[in-house]
């Protein structure tokens, strides 16, 4: 486990996922489909604070937007895999810095996020058409790959700062 | 001189009063063709003082009112019928309020509303918006409601196709137009017909509209299927209205 996560207001930035996720702004929409917050914060604080950490936060951003939807998919389960394996790479290698990495990590990330939701929504018979699945998944995919580059380097490049001061 | 009155006039004579001869044939004309010319002349010469635009304003617009006055009172009457039928819940109210968060494509389809369990909003409440139904409440906290809208998958009501007299089924695809699935083999509905809830519904408001049937598959099995534009704007509403029981 890394520090970050005993720093508290690093953490209260993870309130913003939920909020992003219910004000949806218009404007950061491909198709009238939003991008996966949950992807873009969970990505940068996996990659600074460790597999243990990313997949505790990860279980606790799934918690929450579960919360905000009706019907019983969830998506804690990918969210926790996805904070160990980023987290896994932040520890293994070289730092991961460059945008096209994070364009692409991101893009993982909201493609098995979308997937996982997918075939949950299709086996419980909440998605009797699965090509608005497809439209979805793709839209949502490259827009949260799009935003990565910008929203995760920053916070990369802050909560970095932060491990460095306490580290 | 005697004969002088009866003595013909001579033929030059009348020749020469032409004019006069004209003038009767004329006469004579407008009388035989019951004022055809008469009345063209006078549509030609009056037309410039013909009732304009303003004169069919106000007739529209005293149609409107007549037309409202006369919803109001036939609203009013159907209200009293179905009570008396005992079709209709007691008590019914509208709750007006505001859409805090939309979500209207994406995984779900859902709105979540700045009102809830203290303005008497209850699971199941239908949800209006001005151009008809938008979906139903499907959970509630003290102060926000969780709307369902009848684009998410999960939504299945029953509907009506008022010109054919037909029931169906409209199902929510994830899509901006849910599916329409029709009970009977033929139910001779064809694209342009308006789908509303059932007139004989007990747990959704009866005759909401609903949309517009766009496309129809005849050859579906086991019954045909269409699909249905819906009439209300989810993107643009701000505010909706909750039919409380």
């Amino acid at each position: 486990m890394g520090v970050l996560h005993r720093q508290g207001w690093c953490g209260a930035t993870g309130l913003a996922v939920p909020l992003l996720s219910l004000a949806s702004p218009a404007f950061l929409k491909i198709a009238g489909v939003a991008p996966s917050w949950a992807v873009l914060w969970l990505l940068p604080w996996a990659l600074v604070d460790g597999p243990g950490s990313g997949a505790v936060a990860g279980a606790a951003l799934g918690l929450v937007l579960d919360a905000l939807h009706s019907g019983d998919a969830s998506q804690v389960p990918v969210l926790v895999l996805l904070g160990w394996w980023w987290g896994r790479i932040g520890r293994r290698g070289a730092p991961i810095e460059r945008s096209f990495s994070l364009g692409l990590l991101a893009l993982l990330g909201a493609l098995a996020l979308g997937l996982s939701l997918m075939l949950q929504l299709f086996w419980q018979g909440a998605l009797p058409l699965p090509l608005a699945g497809w439209h979805t998944l793709v839209a949502q995919s490259l827009v949260t790959a799009l935003l990565a580059p910008l929203v995760c380097s920053l916070l990369l490049l802050r909560w970095r700062q932060v491990v460095g001061w306490r580290g | 001189m005697p004969g002088r009155w009866f003595r013909v006039p001579t033929l030059h004579k009348i020749a020469a009063a032409w004019p006069w001869w004209l003038l009767v044939a004329a006469l004579l004309g407008v009388r035989l063709s019951k004022g055809a010319f008469l009345l063209d002349a006078y549509a030609l010469l009056s037309r410039p003082f013909w009732p304009g635009s303003a004169q069919s304003e106000w007739l529209r617009s005293g149609q409107r009112l007549s037309d409202q006055a006369r919803l109001v009172e036939l609203e009013r009457d159907n209200q009293r019928l179905r009570q008396m039928l005992q079709l209709d819940r007691a008590g019914q109210t509208l709750v007006s309020a505001p859409v805090i968060s939309r979500e209207p494509a994406g995984w779900w389809q859902q709105l979540e509303l700045g009102k809830g369990r203290r303005d008497g909003i209850a699971a199941g409440d239908a949800v209006l918006a001005p151009g008809g139904l938008l979906g139903r409440v499907a959970s509630t906290t003290p102060t926000t409601a969780r709307v369902v809208l009848l684009t998410d998958g999960s939504s299945r009501i029953g509907v009506w196709v008022g010109r054919t007299q037909q029931h169906a089924l409209l199902i929510g695809l994830g899509t901006a137009r849910p599916r329409l699935v029709f009970l009977e083999k033929d139910p001779g509905v064809r694209p342009g017909d308006v789908v509303t809830t059932s007139p004989a519904s007990t747990l959704l408001p009866p005759n909401l509209t609903i949309g517009v049937v766009q496309t129809l598959d005849e050859q579906a099995v086991p019954a045909p299927e269409g699909l249905v534009q819906l009439s209300a704007p989810v993107d643009a509403v701000d505010w909706v209205q909750v039919v409380t029981r």
